[in-house]
């Protein structure tokens, strides 16, 4: 597809722009000359462009022009509704007829403009990662810089998205039909306080040690009134009446029409060259292994990292390198009957998602069903003593082994 | 003022399930101005096209539909049934309970906001209830006979066989062939055919089962082809879902069927029973409130009971029957080294079985056997007193040569209550009665013994006890009564207190026996919808 995107070298564009090439796509940048909101006229369409990306917006508070910004809004709509390209639009989870600021009723007011013309709105919740820029960069850096983080009182619930995942989503829209003329809400299906979320940027971004310093909202809002709204706009104040105002959105369904599953806020906080991922990776390897039999493929290997960082914590359990290695082993962790601790059910939990999605592949059609295999009275009796002679060895070595080894997966109250 | 006092439809029917479209097709067919509303969930994931062994071999996408992008099945680790696992049929459960404010406390509490709702994953079990099982129901059996033919016709149901359980499910009159039969339940069959005589004494008796699933084609429906996607959902519509019966009702140009609609209470308008709650069928949310001289209601057991306590105000709890159920394993060793073939998912062969319990009088039990084959090895594995790497070898080996049952008893068995608490919540508790646990044990060693003798062994340790609710079979909360009180409805399903509302679904019915009860729901609700016409030509 070819792809216009306005915004294209902003914190979500850059990211965005990245990953529609590496689909595959042609991507078409919209610069300040082809379209300036602070000063709207009629814009023009380059050739047979499939959709349009409109992420530009005013950000600086200082600017705010919310007549123009809505008018070369609609210019571009416009534009792209006579071409038939397809419109997807990055608004804010602060959108709404009545949000305390412009920022949020602008988007709110684009947003209309755009379901007219059967356009796609994604609202995004507290976007964060990737690399420090947008909101999420001046919040990295104020948590760098200062030795404490604002606790507000109470504290604002926000529904964090990783700047991939929301870039994958986006790129759905284009992608998916279906989705024209719909509002969708990415984010966390559960949202977290946003003091959570600074404790994240501080413990796995920055990697420092920061306290929470109490701050009651009553105060920033006494403050607002005090400095009146002009000068609380330029410090930057007003902004943050959005984030206390913030409605819940129900993500679940458009998740799933997006068909995208979120990271968890710790493996999306965690950079590139980060251990944890390849940890989890050569478990997986490890556990697939034993359960095919075989060396298992990268793709069953990747859907079990991505289901232990969406389902479960998404950390290595800490298997020993010597099982990682000889996978056989690991029929010395797997001990049938119920677990007896917490540590050991997360295990077979874990084995058994391997096993599930070690099924779920040709491969898993040979080894579970013996498709291809040799049928047969004899073949077959023999092939089941054969395993009931083996469980009654590993059982011995179990047993023997146990008063001197218990493998440190099964061991409670160990810091991973 | 004359043109407020009309109602918008003659008739309203809440949900499209089974009991929805059958209640609605006499008064369809009769012309009425019928209005159908339903959660309208539809399915986004096709079930495979491919026979299931030919896709495991070589579908490289298989644990799209078989794990779900979302890892659906994953997720629902924890669930009583893998069909409840299944990411193809993930819609038919979806936010159900969430929406209709239903909680289950230890007990599974289930329904579907899917058009065509829980039929589009259903075992399509059906039976006809005997003259003595509708001993306790305020009609005579004649009255409901009738509404089993045309339900039975209009649905297509196959398993016609001379055998021992014919007068037991009473439907051959009106059944097609049944489908193939597998090597292993051929046997088993072959095997009793030669030593019933020792078996009958024993209470146990075997045939083929009953099905709603095709033997033959019929319509654009397509009949079994054994490809064995059964529990993924098939694309042939082999398997009966409401869905088909809703395509029919749409060619009626005086039905209007309105998808994505939440009821969330009854109300009263000019004399007219009126449904209030929430569209959401064109993106946006809005309020809705439309009225009907009648108003049916068939949005589920548990929904529908919560609408009528609601509308009634009724703050007292409600009884509920539900089936307690067992599932076994059968081993047949002549039968090892079988190759894997796929075959029919569902019910192949039925048994019915008499217990003495500890009081003079016999209860029955049923149960049906179904083949291994399309059924995740995990399910199996997760299980097994083996490692896992092994228990997967052990069962490459085992399973092709094993059979899996389960076992129903009458739903009176299970206590369950229904609550509304103060935020219009329903909560579901239950508990399995006293009596259960001994007769499943009698139900065990009879079924142990049985098959025992018919060549095949009860794996030790295979038969479970399912959760009080994990039947599904959730009846009997608004029950229909000679001389009905708060709480219950007429023999016409008309709710007491509650003028011109109906309830059709599961809810209404008196007792349900330990047989397949979703034939009977439909029948139920013809019946009442066929009396509707009457009282409305009165008026």
């Amino acid at each position: 597809m070819k792809l216009l995107i306005t915004g294209a070298t902003g914190y979500i564009g850059k990211r965005l722009v990245q990953a529609a090439k590496s689909h595959g796509h042609q991507v078409v940048v919209a610069t300040r000359a082809d379209l300036d909101l602070l000063s709207p006229r009629a814009f023009v369409m380059p050739a047979g462009i499939d959709a349009l990306f409109h992420l530009a917006a005013i950000t600086d508070a200082k600017l705010s022009n919310p007549t123009n910004e809505i008018k070369a809004a609609s210019y571009l709509f416009t534009a792209a509704a006579q071409n038939g390209a397809k419109l997807v639009f990055v608004s804010s989870q602060a959108a709404r007829e009545d949000a305390p600021t412009d920022y949020g009723r602008t988007k709110w007011q684009i947003e209309q403009l755009a379901l007219s013309v059967n356009g796609c709105v994604v609202r995004p919740g507290q976007v964060y990662g990737g690399f420090e820029s947008g909101l999420f960069g001046v919040l990295s850096t104020v948590v760098r810089k200062l030795p404490c983080y604002p606790a507000f009182l109470p504290a604002p619930k926000i529904q964090p998205i990783h700047v991939d995942d929301l870039v994958a989503a986006l790129i759905s829209c284009a992608t998916t039909s279906g989705l024209e003329s719909s509002i969708l809400n990415a984010g966390a299906e559960r949202p977290i306080s946003f003091t959570s979320f600074l404790h994240a940027i501080a413990q796995h971004w920055v990697k420092r040690t920061r306290l929470p310093l109490p701050v009651p909202v009553v105060v920033i809002r006494l403050a607002i009134a005090v400095l009146g709204t002009n000068l609380s706009k330029k410090m930057g104040l007003e902004r943050l009446t959005s984030l206390f105002d913030l409605k819940t959105m129900e993500t679940t369904e458009d998740l799933k029409r997006l068909g995208i599953s979120l990271r968890s806020l710790h493996s999306g906080m965690s950079r590139s060259g980060d251990s944890r991922r390849r940890n989890l990776a050569s478990e997986g390897r490890a556990l697939l292994h034993y359960v095919l039999g075989t060396q298992p493929d990268q793709a069953l290997i990747r859907r079990y990292v991505r289901s232990i960082e969406l389902l479960r914590d998404g950390l290595p359990l800490g298997i020993s390198a010597l099982m990682l290695k000889h996978p056989v082993l690991i029929a010395l962790l797997d001990e049938p009957g119920r677990s007896t601790s917490e540590r050991a059910a997360e295990f077979t939990w874990r084995l058994n998602a391997a096993m599930v999605f070690a099924e779920a592949s040709t491969a898993g059609g040979a080894r579970f069903l013996g498709l291809g295999n040799r049928a047969g009275f004899v073949v077959n009796a023999f092939a089941i003593s054969r395993t009931l002679v083996m469980e009654i060895v590993w059982r011995v070595v179990r047993l023997i082994s146990k008063p001197i080894y218990t493998p440190r997966v099964l061991r409670d109250k160990e810091i991973r | 003022m004359t043109a407020e006092r009309t109602a918008d439809f003659d008739v309203i029917v809440v949900g499209s399930g089974p009991a929805g479209v059958s209640a609605a097709f006499p008064l369809v067919q009769a012309g009425l101005k019928v209005l159908m509303v339903d959660g309208g969930l539809e399915n986004t994931l096709s079930p495979p096209s491919q026979p299931y062994l030919d896709a495991r071999a070589t579908d490289s996408d298989q644990w799209k539909w078989m794990i779900g992008r979302d890892f659906h099945s994953l997720k629902f680790a924890d669930a009583v049934s893998p069909k409840l696992r299944a990411p193809t049929h993930s819609y038919v459960f979806e936010r159900y309970e969430k929406t209709n404010q239903v909680v289950g406390e230890n007990f599974v509490a289930l329904g579907s906001l899917a058009q065509g709702g829980l039929s589009n994953a259903w075992g399509c079990g059906v039976a006809k209830l005997s003259a003595q099982e509708l001993s306790e129901y305020p009609f005579n059996a004649g009255d409901i006979e009738s509404s089993y033919e045309t339900v039975t016709r209009r649905i297509g149901i196959s398993g016609k066989a001379t055998d021992d359980l014919t007068d037991y499910f009473g439907l051959d009159a009106w059944a097609e062939k049944p489908i193939e039969i597998d090597a292993l339940q051929s046997a088993l069959l072959v095997k009793y055919q030669t030593s019933r005589n020792k078996l009958l004494p024993n209470g146990f008796r075997l045939g083929r089962s009953r099905v709603a699933a095709l033997s033959e084609n019929k319509d654009d429906r397509k009949a079994c082809d054994l490809s064995g996607n059964c529990l993924w959902g098939c694309d042939r519509k082999a398997l009966y879902s409401a869905m088909d019966d809703l395509s029919a009702l749409k060619r009626f140009s005086n039905f209007t069927h309105h998808s994505g609609i939440i009821v969330e209470r009854i109300s009263r308008r000019n004399e007219h029973p009126c449904i209030e709650g929430q569209d959401s069928s064109s993106g946006s949310v809005g309020a809705f409130s439309i009225s009907g001289k009648k108003v049916l209601l068939a949005a589920g057991t548990l929904a529908t009971t919560r609408l009528a306590m609601m509308a009634l105000g009724i703050n007292h709890s409600l009884k509920m029957q539900a089936c307690p159920v067992a599932a076994f394993m059968l081993w047949r060793p002549r039968s090892l080294g079988l190759s894997r073939t796929a075959a029919f998912g569902l019910g192949q062969l039925s048994f019915a079985l008499s217990l003495d319990g500890n009081s003079s009088q016999t209860t029955n039990a049923f149960g049906s056997l179904f083949n291994t084959t399309g059924i995740p090895v995990s399910e199996f594995a997760k299980f097994m007193p083996l490692r896992k790497s092994l228990g997967i070898q052990f069962l490459r080996s085992l399973l092709s040569s094993c059979a899996v049952g389960n076992v129903y008893l009458p739903g009176s068995y299970t206590n369950a209550s229904l609550t509304l608490d103060a935020e219009n919540t329903l909560r579901v508790s239950g508990v399995y009665q006293e009596g259960v646990d001994a007769l499943m044990k009698e139900a065990q060693k009879k079924l142990r013994s049985s098959f025992l003798k018919l060549g095949a062994v009860m794996l030790p340790k295979s038969f479970t006890l399912s959760k009080p609710g994990g039947d599904l079979h959730h009846a009997c909360s608004l029950p229909m009564r000679r001389e009905p009180t708060i709480g219950e409805t007429n023999a016409d399903g008309e709710l007491f207190g509650l003028n011109d509302v109906y309830v059709v679904d599961g809810a209404c019915l008196t007792a349900i026996s330990e047989k397949s009860h979703t034939l009977t729901i439909m029948a139920n609700a013809d019946r009442i919808g066929r009396g509707l016409l009457f009282s409305l030509d009165r008026k």
